[in-house]
């Protein structure tokens, strides 16, 4: 069996069927849950209306995903070293891109099945409302490279560090200040012209203004284009950052 | 008896030079035709608006603004426009005698109840404020997250994999005994 293949299972199995990866999942419905819940039982919230839950709910989404990704990615060679099985998989017949994109794959699959977890949600709250549609379709576009950047970053850490603690605690710190930026800086600041640079260059920032855009303003994908070539060339940064750490991992 | 006339004249020249100053800015203040007979919450109204400056003089330095007041018995307040509306003045550097200013507001409804709104009028060397009539209108209630929906999924996802990790660890359990 093709090598990339065979560890995507193996990555795709840790999440599905080991109790570990269901316990994460579990988590994020919680989250979501809890969310939802959130809604219908405060009174300022549910006057919200749909564009704008749905808005909230697939940041929501994004964020939470990006911290299993970062949460998977950190164990990705550093766990591997530290439960001892790092060795003999690079003894193995695979090259380090191999492996990288097999786990890379495994990452894909978690935030599918996240992404599939959040779509009953994303009925429940925007059923009714306009651009559910376009959440969804949007959620996958933007999402994606965002959160999978993240989890190619938190790779990149891990292998070159050789710490799951290491990797986890520096990608999740990235995570914060990139979500943390847009949900607490004034907007009369992000409006400045180093607040306008800031989120050009913040990933997770590119993610939010896009779906504001494009769920609460109702702006064509034209106005989107440049936000997807940063966003992609967020992931492709992340990639080849994870591509170079894992050709020399740390066995420290 | 001569002071006290010398004191009214005063009083009648005074309030005639201030009348003569003073000139009325015409506002007029329509909703939309095309606006829902039945609007509710996310739904977006127009208004339109005319200014009229005074046929004898210019005006420098018109501004008017949007003004929204919710009416519900109790809840009489003026309304924070953040969310309402994007648009909630415009200025006009000048109008000539006569001259009209026509401006479209759009209102995008947040909350339920009754509202009045108005269109305010002030030029920068006229003190009084001039100010539409009013018009009137009521925001229905939309239930915009529903609970009878939420509520199976919040509930059920999480303990359908609540069941599904129960599942596991009992099949892990039974080939791992110890």
């Amino acid at each position: 069996m093709n090598p990339i293949r065979l560890i995507a299972i193996k990555e795709r199995q840790a999440l599905l069927k080991d109790q570990r990866g269901l316990i994460w999942l579990l988590v994020f419905s919680i989250v979501l849950s809890t969310f939802s819940l959130l809604l219908i039982s405060n009174t300022e919230l549910s006057l919200l209306d749909n564009a704008q839950v749905v808005y909230l709910l697939i940041g929501t989404v994004t964020a939470a995903g990006a911290m299993i990704s970062v949460i998977l990615g950190s164990d990705a060679f550093a766990g591997e070293r530290e439960r001892g099985t790092l060795v003999p998989l690079l003894t193995a017949p695979i090259t380090t891109a191999q492996l990288l994109v097999g786990k890379a794959v495994g990452l894909l699959t978690a935030w599918a099945v996240m992404y599939l977890l959040a779509l009953p949600y994303l009925w429940a709250v925007g059923a009714g409302g306009q651009n559910l549609l376009q959440a969804i379709l949007y959620l996958a576009l933007f999402g994606t490279p965002v959160v999978l950047g993240f989890g190619a970053l938190a790779m990149a850490l891990s292998a070159r560090t050789g710490s799951v603690l290491i990797s986890l605690m520096t990608s999740m710190t990235l995570l914060l200040f990139s979500a943390g930026v847009p949900l607490f800086l004034d907007p009369s600041l992000r409006d400045s012209a180093i607040g306008k640079a800031l989120d050009m260059i913040n990933p997770f920032a590119t993610a939010l203004n896009t779906y504001d855009s494009v769920v609460v303003d109702s702006e064509a994908f034209s106005y989107q284009l440049l936000r997807l070539v940063l966003g992609v060339a967020w992931l492709c940064v992340t990639l080849i950052a994870a591509r170079q750490a894992a050709h020399k991992p740390s066995f420290r | 008896m001569k002071c006290r006339m010398t004191l009214l004249l005063l009083v009648v020249f005074v309030l005639s030079v201030s009348a003569a100053q003073a000139v009325d800015i015409s506002v007029r203040l329509t909703p939309d035709k095309e606006n829902s007979g039945h609007p509710t919450m996310g739904d977006t109204l127009q208004f339109r608006s005319r200014i009229t400056a005074p046929s004898d003089r210019p005006l420098e330095g018109v501004v008017a603004w949007i003004s929204l007041v919710e009416i519900d018995p109790g809840q009489e307040q003026p309304v924070d426009l953040e969310d309402w509306s994007a648009h909630k003045a415009v200025f006009a550097a000048h109008l000539e005698p006569a001259e009209e200013l026509d401006s479209t507001w759009s209102v995008r409804l947040i909350k339920a109840g009754d509202y009045r709104v108005a269109i305010s009028v002030m030029a920068r060397d006229q003190a009084p404020v001039f100010t539409s009539p009013t018009v009137k209108f009521h925001v229905f209630q939309k239930p915009v997250v529903e609970s009878r929906r939420i509520f199976p999924v919040a509930i059920g996802v999480p303990l359908l994999l609540l069941g599904l990790l129960g599942y596991r660890w009992q099949a892990s359990h039974r080939r791992n005994p110890i």
